[in-house]
């Protein structure tokens, strides 16, 4: 079985561990093995270490990337941030000339070198390009037909292309996360704002409200022009916000309606039939109905007979 | 509003201040203003950032800028990276600016928690509810990260230890 190091971040694993657990999950079903990077740090995030000082930003990046080095595995995130972060960190530290070892030198103190060898992808790059939609597609237990899907790639998976292993062909118009989605059976609908950002992130943390216009922008667009039964995601910052930040609108009267949220590997799980305790128990805008319909008998799909 | 005085040194200072700090495309931009139209710090209603931010370091302005909490509010997408026509990464250069104002401790508020916290537990973001989410959730109440992990937390307090970060008195 294929080994990728599972790099968790921050959020996942203390926020919203429940989609640590559906990686955990769907990554052996499908053949690949996620192993854990022992020790794993902040990537550093973008407001800390990357705001202060260049080689200190690379030094923490890189060890993360050592941990993946050390085990001869390449690492795999499930959060755009750190996918960001630590896919501008490794263009750097290989092209930027004289920038590994001046790093190195600063790594020294810990005992680590990097050496380069370990790349760096998001966990839907692993589902779409190295595992495959067919191969996804052939173990859904419950399909999705009929449901309709928003999809938000969020920001970080999707720009600059240069620094990334994987990448989509069109970053303004992507199509990865649309495709992993019809996968499972479910009909994924067009909407005007995208490619918006959320505002999760250093522009929340600054100004809340100028963060809150934009994701109510893109909430009506959401709403008028697809009306979707859920919202999917591949990034846990745009989850935290779009999940939580309607609970926000709703008591300030800015809306009236519910569009549950899901990170992509755990509406996964459950078409692969894992327990939605384990693999979606975690929402501040309530998934219970949509979570029914999903794991429903009517919508086991039927063995071929040979 | 008085007309900006040209002075070439303070000029030269203020983009060679930016290069040194990671922002060395700044010399390619033309102030085509292709960054700020895709920029969602500007459409969420940030001023200074991206073209704006640019042509205010061109023109020397660097101490008069140095409150503008508009760099606190860049998304580091980098949409602007990916369409700048010139090669000017603009977001580098929001960075650069960033770590320009934070040597002079001149940052939001917002930006001293976490570096206390990537500090202390080797994670910007925590909480307290760490375990109980997890357990309710069938993992192990310690991840297998930084969070509890003194060895690694050590590595972590000795790299910003040694780093300029130290000066700044922030952890």
């Amino acid at each position: 079985m294929h080994k990728y190091g599972l790099y968790l971040g921050c959020n996942i694993p203390f926020k919203a561990p429940d989609i640590e657990q559906s990686m955990r999950k769907v990554f052996p079903a499908l053949g690949i093995e996620p192993v854990d990077l022992q020790g794993a740090t902040c990537c550093p995030a973008w407001g800390t270490a990357p705001s202060f000082d260049l080689d200190t930003w690379l030094a923490i990046s890189s060890r993360n990337i050592i941990l993946g080095e050390d085990k001869g595995v390449d690492v795999m995130t499930g959060c755009n941030s750190c996918f960001g972060v630590l896919s501008e960190a490794k263009h750097m530290m290989d092209h930027k000339p004289g920038k590994k070892d001046t790093v190195n030198k600063r790594l020294a103190s810990i005992g680590r070198t990097y050496t380069g060898t370990s790349k760096v992808y998001h966990v839907a790059h692993v589902l779409h390009d190295i595992i495959g939609t067919e191969a996804i597609a052939s173990h859904v237990k419950y399909s999705l037909k009929g449901l309709k899907i928003a999809v938000q790639p969020g920001c970080h998976i999707l720009w600059p292309t240069d620094v990334m292993e994987v990448k989509e062909e069109n970053p303004f118009f992507p199509t990865q996360l649309v495709e992993l989605c019809q996968a499972l059976g479910a009909e994924v609908v067009d909407y005007s704002r995208l490619s918006d950002c959320c505002g999760m992130g250093a522009m929340r943390s600054t100004d809340q409200e100028k963060s809150f216009e934009l994701l109510k922008r893109k909430f009506d667009s959401i709403k008028e022009e697809a009306d979707p039964d859920m919202i999917v995601t591949t990034c846990s910052s745009c989850y935290l916000q779009m999940d939580g930040a309607q609970k926000t609108f709703r008591e300030r009267g800015l809306i009236d309606y519910e569009i549950p949220v899901f990170y992509y590997t755990q509406l996964l799980a459950l078409a692969m039939g894992f327990d939605p305790k384990e693999v979606a128990a975690i929402s501040k805008t309530s998934r219970d109905a949509i979570i029914a319909e999903i794991c429903n008998d009517n919508r086991k799909v039927q063995e071929e007979v040979q | 509003m008085p007309a900006i005085k040209i002075d070439q040194d303070k000029i030269k200072e203020a983009v060679q201040t930016i290069v040194d700090l990671g922002g060395d495309g700044i010399r390619n931009c033309v102030q085509c203003g292709a960054c700020s139209a895709v920029c969602p710090g500007v459409k969420a209603g940030f001023p200074v950032l991206c073209r704006l931010l640019i042509r205010k370091i061109l023109n020397g302005q660097l101490e008069e800028t140095i409150e503008e909490v508009s760099t606190w509010g860049c998304q580091s997408c980098n949409r602007c990276t990916e369409v700048c026509p010139q090669g000017v990464r603009p977001q580098e250069v929001v960075f650069a600016y960033r770590r320009y104002q934070a040597g002079e401790l001149a940052m939001s508020a917002s930006a001293f928690g976490p570096q206390m916290s990537l500090y202390e537990t080797g994670h910007a973001v925590t909480t307290d509810a760490t375990a109980a989410n997890r357990e309710k959730v069938g993992l192990n109440p310690v991840p297998p990260t930084a969070l509890q992990n003194k060895a690694a937390q050590k590595e972590i307090q000795t790299l910003l230890d040694e780093s300029p970060m130290a000066d700044l008195g922030i952890f």
